[in-house]
């Protein structure tokens, strides 16, 4: 039996996959039941109320996130944070290369640290929006049947903008997760030294080479021929 | 059908209450919920007082506030009438928060206003609460007969009413009850011209702009997906660092 060794590096933590997580359903479940007032092909989720019911359910998780993720992992919370609005000179040039990067290709860009300027934006407009979804919700929720026609048009206007300016970000930001192979940061929080290499390079220097930041996995290569190319060997020598 | 109207002649209505029984008891309403309220309004001191006992119900708008901001399609317009189709009502309470004469309620989680007794009408009966008027204040057909019976009745009501007029001509596209009026609208607590609000900026603008938005990335994502996934493999297997071409974009900062 051969083996082959691959290098892995520890992006996420748990406690940041877990917020990650708990972020992500939440958001998923308001915008689900959020589209049902706005997309009719979805309005027979509404009838009833119990969309709204799951929808402040979830409004409650959400708006709660930075919370859970300040109690578990302040760092991580802080340097989100400070990360998302630092931008450098590196950061304008990235950016200017980011119609290449769009298209798979990487080479051509800066070397970037922990986090490139694409995911910089990403989340600083995460943030914001956050706080611009979480206060008009807020407001249509609490201020319900006292608002006035200007106040509702106001409140679900911003509401509506901050939701579709998320869920931009979030087709975004599922599509470079699977062009570049990025989902086991967020399962088992390691990423290929590889990818690291190729998307974040400054940040693998940083990191001390040796576990848990680098880790070896040594696994097993399948025995060639394989059992279901067998009878097709034969049958080509036959 | 045709446009049809409802008219309510102040000058007539006594505030016995028939209408509000009548109209609980025939639509099986719930504990607590009412589609008319009947509000007395007095102005003036003793002994020249003046007022009416004004109708609080579904004005039917033409231009129906509610029916534009509703999410779910509960609220329809129909032969002239404000409709509503309890089984879709999500409760969200935009109804309420626009009705420029504030009827709408949230009654255990779904809308309370009037839903038309276009059924008995349909069934060449009336409606509960035009069936029940003891005063003949209420009648209900098309529009234009409603209409002119409300303008005849207003000329004849000025001798003894110098300010009876009629109210819903033109309010909100025109309303589907048709009031004669004994004072002034600002009298009665009636806004004499309530503004249709610019809801097209929200419902026509806004929400179309971000469906559309959301789709357009989620169609331009799944396009380029097949595109940038064959030039990444190809950049990590090596096949394109091997070409002229790479060489040229090479960031000079990278050292791989």
């Amino acid at each position: 039996m051969a083996f082959r060794t691959t290098r892995w590096v520890l992006r996420y933590r748990p406690s940041q996959r877990l917020v990650h997580w708990v972020h992500a359903i939440a958001f998923f479940v308001l915008l689900l039941t959020g589209l049902a007032l706005i997309w009719p092909p979805l309005s027979f989720l509404a009838a009833g109320g119990l969309s709204r019911l799951l929808h402040r359910a979830a409004a409650v998780v959400f708006l709660l996130t930075p919370v859970l993720y300040a109690l578990l992992d302040f760092g991580g919370l802080r340097d989100l944070v400070r990360d998302s609005f630092t931008y450098t000179r590196e950061d304008l040039e990235w950016l200017k290369g980011f119609p290449g990067y769009f298209l798979g290709r990487t080479s051509h860009l800066p070397p970037q640290g922990r986090i490139n300027a694409g995911q910089k934006i990403h989340h600083a407009l995460t943030i914001l929006s956050y706080f611009t979804i979480s206060g008009s919700g807020l407001i249509l929720w609490l201020g319900k049947g006292s608002l006035g026609p200007t106040g509702l048009l106001i409140a679900t206007s911003i509401h509506d903008l901050s939701m579709a300016i998320m869920a931009v970000l979030t087709v975004g930001h599922i599509y470079f997760t699977f062009v570049y192979d990025a989902l086991p940061a967020m399962t088992t929080g390691y990423v290929t030294e590889e990818y690291a290499r190729m998307e974040h390079p400054l940040w693998l220097a940083s990191l001390p080479s040796e576990p848990p930041y680098v880790i070896e996995v040594r696994e097993a290569i399948p025995e060639t021929p394989e059992e279901h190319i067998a009878p097709l060997e034969k049958e080509a020598a036959g | 059908m045709a446009q049809l109207a409802m008219l309510i002649d102040l000058s007539r209505c006594l505030g016995c209450q028939a209408c509000v029984i009548a109209c609980k008891a025939g639509r099986e309403l719930l504990p607590g919920e009412r589609w008319i309220e009947i509000r007395e309004v007095v102005v003036g001191r003793f002994p020249d007082l003046r007022g009416a006992f004004v109708p609080h119900r579904c004005f039917h708008c033409a231009e129906a506030a509610c029916v534009q901001v509703c999410p779910t399609g509960a609220l329809y317009k129909r032969d002239g009438f404000t409709m509503v189709d309890f089984g879709r009502c999500s409760g969200c309470g935009y109804c309420a928060e626009v009705c420029p004469f504030h009827v709408p309620r949230i009654v255990d989680g779904r809308v309370s206003k009037c839903a038309t007794c276009l059924d008995l009408i349909q069934a060449g009966q009336e409606p509960w609460c035009v069936q029940t008027c003891p005063a003949g204040a209420l009648q209900c057909g098309p529009r234009e007969e409603i209409l002119a019976e409300a303008q005849a009745r207003a000329v004849a009501l000025r001798e003894r009413y110098p300010n009876a007029q009629v109210y819903g001509e033109t309010q909100m596209g025109g309303l589907g009850v048709i009031l004669v009026l004994t004072e002034p609208p600002e009298v009665l607590g009636l806004p004499p011209r309530p503004q249709p609000l610019p809801i097209t900026v929200w419902k026509g603008g806004i929400q179309p702009l971000s469906l559309g938005a959301i789709f357009l990335s989620a169609l331009t994502s799944g396009i380029a997906f097949f595109i940038a996934r064959r030039r990444h493999l190809e950049e990590k297997n090596g096949a394109f660092a091997r070409s002229g071409k790479a060489q040229a974009s090479h960031h000079p900062n990278r050292k791989e």
